[in-house]
């Protein structure tokens, strides 16, 4: 069997290992168009958080790894066409026109920092680094600069404007929403960390959105916002990604939104042709189809559609956006459906804040957790965390309550280790409405 | 733009050879006809026999006799004229065009030639003959696509799919009514199911259009300049941004202005709601100030101290529709045919009204700046609308006369008599007529005898008779309950 996968990051990597796993005789090719394969999306932020000493360390997986463990590597290879019909893809490699027929064909070719509305915003002097080559660009550019302008407050934008902060450059955020990192974050969570952003020096501006960029002779950007402009030395574009499919067979059906439209067991309308990771709609916290570029999706997706190459076996569990991150000083993580997202769904929510204190100590540290849950039976829909304290692990527990379908009472009865250093009386991931300080009432 | 534009000359002739038949009880003659269409008898004939062919897919439903001097129509309860016009509709060349146009946005000669089974110089006449109702809209069919202000755009395929192609492919989806929901718990307002129709045909337009790459606002964006920090614009823009947020499409605030303008322009959200966002939007932007302005116009008009605050409300909520229309969109498919319920209303209402509603139009396009934009006949059916408005402020503002009628005479006249008159002053608006009562307040009595007490109808006015039914009297009479109204 031969399977073809088209694009080497998380998804194509997961998909290729598990195929070459549990597929003995499967002969797995990746065609990667980059150089290199591996590349961590948006490593540059490890780099400048100097959690590595070069910009290449930041890989996930290396070739020699990969085909280790028998799996084909063709990088510098660029897909340009798929025949469904005879099975064969056109692809570019290294400039000269190359073809490959396949057995079962996973497409993994991820997503990129687009926009067609913001005018100059393909220019190369706005910057996008989610790849590694577009990642050594903008290392240099940001280096030499003083004024930095973000365009997008998701958790890129807000990683990089910390970082830059760090670097006692001077950054302004901008996003058109009412507030940053809207989509894992219900805003009242989410205000006191813009507040240390502005006390950091940020320049957040809010409910702005960019209509151009343009490049001043003085090598400098304007960032034109409505009736506002922000001069800048460099331009960072952490916009939503979309994925970039001019390559696919038009008869593979699309999704209203240009994604390839998927089953749960990811194939496509193509016999034999499956989609992964940022190409596709999946699953959302709302049990409706959403788009989700998270890279957890990524791998999640690339195993799943491997594993049903030739059976359908493996329904896809969706996804509930599952993140966490540290930014001006605090970790925060989601998961599941926010208060804002509920509006979405047919179902009815509450929620519940509170802070609660990480060990039995006066001076502990504490946490401010949100709790989304099903107004009728309890069921938990969505969590949220905010501490200046390493907490990210816990919205991994909080994600499996989710999916397993836990209530709020049944979390009540989580089991736990007590600890004095670790634990205050009670798991801060058990909701117990007297643990902590309750911050607010329910709402509903 | 009317629907018969959409139709072919001899397709609007049988339409109207229908509508006379159904309009004479199902029988006319033929030389009427001929008369009325101005047409050769040849082409008559030819009508009648094409009319004939068509109606054959209503499975003996309908049919059509013609003895050579008669024609006649018989028609089975289920049927009804629209049925027929939506017959016509159904194979109209321009609406598949059109249809064709929404769902690919773009399409080569070649393509559509096949698709609708045509010539090419025929597609491109209808394409001409599109462009030119097009116009009013400042939209056109060009290079094939749909070219213009994408609010323009999905306005004219708004009016295209509630009124002419309403039967049409355009099927809501899952993810409209999702849409709506959130609307709904967004803006804290909940859509009326009347109301909810036009916002879904929206959406699914709005829903369809955002992947159009090449889009013009340049327009709307500057229309929308004064109303960037407006409360509902404001949470509008959340909304839409959330919502799309969850898709891989790129979606900006224009987005948003889209579908503020359409939101203030047509009856969605409640009465109560419009009037609670009234309450917190700036005054002093063009369509408030127009609002009021027009208010003050009426008041003033009508003599009026001032309105009653539940039918100023109802005034306001349907003059910010006229207005934001006015102000953000041209054009209009013309479902009701201004002419005829003009003339209907000029019947009922006198010609007063009317010129008074065109008096408004003026000062609301003034003040709007609308009057480049639309030339000729622009604005036709804002004059209806005012004119409706204006009536239904009249009706509304009628206090009701209580008239009791006092005849002394012998008992077979004075009966007869009686309801005689009440028959005549019934249908005078804003009356309640009866015979009198002792003890019973009335505001005017009619009598033919002078009571021989000065004070023996409790301070009524008092009208005498002078020869009962009397176009003379019933002229005084009418003129006493004007006078009594205001």
């Amino acid at each position: 069997m031969k399977v073809v996968i088209i694009g080497a990051s998380f998804a194509g990597v997961a998909a290729a290992l598990e195929v070459s796993n549990r597929y003995s005789d499967a002969e797995v090719i990746l065609l990667e168009k980059q150089v290199t394969l591996g590349y961590i999306p948006n490593g540059l932020h490890l780099y400048w958080d100097k959690k590595i000493e070069h910009l290449n360390d930041a890989r996930f997986t290396t070739r020699e790894q990969l085909e280790k463990e028998g799996i084909t590597c063709c990088l510098h290879a660029e897909v340009q066409k798929i025949n469904i019909d005879k099975k064969v893809i056109a692809y570019d490699y290294h400039g000269k026109e190359e073809s490959i027929a396949y057995d079962k064909l996973i497409i993994a070719t991820g997503s990129h920092q687009l926009s067609d509305k913001i005018i100059g915003g393909s220019e190369e002097s706005v910057l996008k680094y989610k790849w590694y080559d577009q990642a050594q660009a903008a290392l240099s550019r940001v280096k030499e600069s003083q004024r930095v302008a973000i365009i997008g407050g998701g958790q890129v934008g807000v990683e990089a404007a910390d970082l830059l902060i760090r670097q006692g450059k001077k950054v302004t955020l901008i996003e058109s929403m009412d507030y940053v990192l809207f989509k894992y974050f219900d805003k009242e969570m989410i205000h006191p960390i813009t507040r240390k952003m502005v006390e950091a020096g940020l320049d957040v501006r809010l409910q702005k959105t960019v209509s151009s960029v343009s490049m001043e002779p003085d090598n400098t950007t304007t960032v034109v916002l409505g009736n506002e402009t922000v001069a800048a030395d460099a331009v960072v574009m952490s916009v939503n990604v979309r994925p970039d499919l001019d390559f696919l067979d038009n008869r593979i059906e699309l999704n209203a939104d240009s994604t390839i439209a998927v089953d749960c067991y990811l194939r496509t309308s193509a016999k034999d042709v499956f989609a992964v990771g940022d190409c596709i709609q999946l699953s959302g916290p709302g049990e409706d189809r959403v788009y989700i570029p998270v890279i957890n999706n990524a791998v999640r997706t690339g195993m799943v559609a491997a594993s049903n190459l030739i059976e359908p076996t493996t329904p896809f569990k969706g996804s509930l956006r599952t993140i966490g991150t540290k930014v001006f000083d605090h970790y925060i993580a989601s998961t599941g459906l926010t208060e804002a997202e509920s509006a979405f769904t047919g179902r009815r929510v509450k929620s519940h804040r509170q802070e609660v204190r990480l060990s039995s100590y006066e001076n502990a540290e504490t946490a401010v957790l949100k709790w989304v849950y099903d107004a009728q039976n309890h069921e938990l829909l969505g969590a949220q965390i905010t501490s200046t304290a390493d907490v990210l692990e816990k919205i991994n527990t909080l994600a499996l309550a989710i999916q397993t379908k836990q209530t709020i009472e049944a979390l009540q009865q989580k089991d736990y280790f007590f600890h004095p250093s670790y634990v205050n009386m009670v798991s801060a991931t058990n909701l117990v409405p007297w643990i902590g300080e309750r911050t607010d009432r329910d709402e509903s | 733009m009317r629907v018969e534009d959409f139709l072919e000359k001899n397709e609007v002739r049988e339409m109207t050879i229908f509508n006379r038949l159904v309009l004479n009880k199902g029988v006319v003659p033929f030389a009427d006809l001929l008369d009325d269409l101005s047409i050769s008898k040849a082409s008559l004939e030819k009508d009648i026999g094409s009319l004939t062919d068509r109606i054959r897919v209503f499975n003996g439903q309908v049919s059509i006799q013609y003895d050579g001097k008669m024609i006649e129509l018989a028609m089975s309860d289920e049927l009804s004229l629209q049925h027929i016009q939506r017959m016509y509709l159904s194979q109209s060349i321009k609406i598949a065009i059109i249809n064709f146009l929404f769902k690919y946005q773009e399409f080569s000669i070649t393509q559509l030639t096949q698709e609708l089974a045509i010539s090419e110089s025929s597609l491109f006449r209808k394409i001409k003959e599109l462009n030119r109702h097009l116009k009013p809209f400042g939209i056109k069919i060009r290079n094939g696509q749909m070219q213009g202000e994408e609010l323009q755009i999905r306005y004219f395929y708004f009016q295209f799919y509630r009124y002419i192609d309403n039967q049409s492919s355009l099927q809501a989806e899952n993810g409209v009514s999702q849409m709506i929901q959130g609307m709904e718990k967004f803006l804290n307002r909940s859509i009326p199911s009347d109301n909810r129709q036009r916002l879904i045909t929206w959406f699914s337009i709005s829903r369809f259009r955002i992947h159009v790459k090449e889009k013009t606002y340049n327009e709307l964006r500057s229309k929308m300049k004064p109303y960037m920090t407006d409360p509902l614009y404001r949470e509008l823009q959340v909304f839409v941004l959330r919502y799309f947020s969850r898709y891989a499409v790129e979606v900006d605030e224009v987005e948003a202005m889209i579908h503020f303008s359409f939101l203030l322009s047509f009856p969605i959200i409640t009465e109560e709601d419009f009037h609670e966002y009234k309450l917190i939007r700036n005054r002093h932007v063009p369509i408030a100030s127009t609002d009021t302005f027009i208010v003050e116009t009426i008041i003033n008009h009508f003599k009026f101290r001032r309105l009653p605050y539940m039918l100023e409300r109802e005034i306001a909520y349907h003059l910010t529709h006229i207005h934001t229309r006015m102000y953000f969109f041209q054009g209009d498919i013309e479902i009701y045919d201004y002419d005829e319920i003009l003339s209907k209303e000029k019947q009922l209402i006198g010609k007063d009204l009317v010129s008074f509603a065109r008096r408004l139009l003026d000062i609301s396009r003034n003040m709007l700046e609308t009057h480049t934009k639309e030339k000729g006949n622009g604005h036709k059916m804002e004059v209806l609308k005012y004119t409706s408005l204006l009536i239904l402020i009249s009706l509304k503002m009628t206090s009701v006369i209580h008239i009791g009628i006092d005849l002394k005479m012998d008992s077979i006249y004075k009966e007869t008599l009686s309801e005689l008159l009440m028959l005549r002053i019934r249908p005078i608006n804003g009356v309640l007529i009866e015979r009198y009562e002792t003890g019973k307040d009335y505001d005017l009595i009619l009598t033919n005898r002078s009571p021989l007490e000065k004070d023996y109808y409790d301070g009524a006015r008092l009208y005498l008779l002078s020869e009962i039914m009397s176009s003379f009297d019933m002229e005084n009479i009418q003129n006493i309950i004007q006078e009594l109204n205001h």
